[in-house]
């Protein structure tokens, strides 16, 4: 015991020096621990996942009110998306009109269709242009494909056309190589396919070839394609052909109104009355 | 006393840096304890030192073991009061104190912390001189001022 005290005063300097050392290593080994801190962040995930879990519960309650705006938003940019894709439409349907070299279209006017009415037997299509645009009835109505119809009824904005697939409409054509001419008119049934009577047997025509207005139509301009042959059947005395339609009645969006025909005089020495000619 | 010089260095010294090191009063005075007083009273003062010191840096532990090392290792150099020492002996024990325990609080904080993101050796040697050069400076001018009546009339 003696010798441990004196081992204690010999060596006091040493031992306060390791005292103070230790002391100073707890307090690092505390600060490494860092309980504050741990409890800090403990406290902050705690209240994080409370916050998470409660607002989680609020928003099935805000869900509906969410969806409504949600919806209403889809619907104002649904229907710009479709204005700015009919506008688009249109453009480019009006562009391709106009592109067409064959047909000099500086005289005609362009219009929509606004309105339809297809069957298997009477048809009609309404454009949106009408006598404040220079529309007249009995104006010829086509697209570069071919002809479409003719003007039947005109209001102010609006006309109203009566198409090669209806029953009561007649127009002279004729073959483009061996000049033959008939009559188209369309009995019903397919759209694609209107039939030319009155063509000789003696005629040479042939499958596939094209059929275009004849300058003997009362109402319509010289040239317009109508449409091919796709079959030829013989009769006693004429031909009973049916032919494949140019347009395409299905997709038809913007088309071209062609300026009256009318001439006074030829009328005069032919003696058709206006309902007599327009039925050719 | 030591409470003042703490703040002095915290709020003072610790400001003027040359080269990313600064003058360390509280060190100087620790060496001039350990000079003038006996070996556990030193290593008590750079505990206590430590203490301060750690309470206005946040880091406790660390400053606490480099003031308690330096003062003691200082404390190697304490030129008891009934010694014949010259005074040019007593100043160059003052200053060999100041160097060390600089050197040797500075081996201690480079090893428990690193702020300026530099290697520890480069601290230690680099910035370690540095700041024994600056104490030394520091050093001297106090000695000069008023140390030098209190180091030889102790």
């Amino acid at each position: 015991m003696r010798k441990f005290s004196t081992l204690i005063i010999k060596y006091n300097t040493w031992l306060l020096f390791f005292l103070y050392c230790a002391i100073a290593f707890l307090f690092m080994r505390l600060q490494q621990d860092d309980v504050q801190a741990e409890l800090h962040t403990g406290g902050m995930e705690f209240s994080a996942f409370i916050n998470e879990h409660v607002m989680s519960f609020n928003s099935l309650f805000t869900m509906k009110r969410e969806n409504e705006r949600m919806m209403r938003v889809n619907t104002d940019l649904l229907s710009r998306v479709l204005s700015m894709e009919t506008a688009a439409v249109d453009k480019r349907n009006r562009r391709k009109i106009l592109a067409d070299t064959t047909l000099n279209a500086s005289g005609f006017i362009m219009a929509r269709v606004v309105d339809r009415k297809f069957s298997d037997r009477d048809n009609m299509l309404v454009i949106d242009a009408g006598w404040r645009k220079g529309i007249k009835k009995d104006m010829t109505v086509l697209v570069p494909e071919g002809l479409v119809g003719r003007v039947t009824s005109v209001s102010e904005h609006y006309a109203r056309v009566m198409p090669v697939i209806h029953p009561d409409f007649k127009v002279v054509v004729v073959a483009d190589s061996c000049n033959s001419m008939g009559i188209l008119s369309w009995s019903g049934g397919r759209e694609f396919l209107a039939q030319v009577e009155h063509i000789p047997i003696s005629s040479h025509l042939k499958l596939g070839e094209r059929f275009v207005t004849s300058d003997f139509s009362t109402f319509s301009l010289r040239g317009i394609p109508v449409g091919r042959v796709a079959r030829i059947k013989a009769d006693n005395l004429f031909y009973d052909v049916d032919i494949w339609l140019g347009v395409d009645f299905s997709t038809l969006t913007q088309v071209l109104i062609a300026p009256l025909k009318t001439e006074q005089e030829q009328t005069g020495i032919t003696g058709y009355t206006t309902e007599k000619k327009a039925r050719l | 006393m030591l409470c003042i010089v703490s703040l002095v260095q915290e709020f003072g010294f610790a400001h003027v840096t040359f080269f990313n090191a600064s003058p360390d009063a509280v060190t100087i005075f620790l060496a001039f304890i350990a000079v003038t007083f006996e070996r556990n009273t030193s290593t008590s003062f750079g505990f206590a030192a430590g203490v301060i010191s750690g309470l206005l840096s946040g880091n406790m532990g660390l400053h606490m073991l480099a003031r308690t090392t330096g003062s003691f290792i200082a404390s190697y150099f304490h030129t008891p009061n009934e010694s014949h020492a010259t005074v040019n002996q007593r100043n160059r024990r003052f200053y060999s104190a100041v160097i060390m325990a600089g050197l040797c609080t500075n081996v201690v904080l480079a090893a428990g912390e690193n702020p300026l993101g530099v290697s520890p050796l480069y601290r230690i040697f680099v910035f370690g001189l540095l700041e024994s050069l600056f104490n030394l400076i520091l050093a001297i001018v106090l000695n000069r001022l008023f140390l030098r009546q209190l180091l030889v009339y102790e």
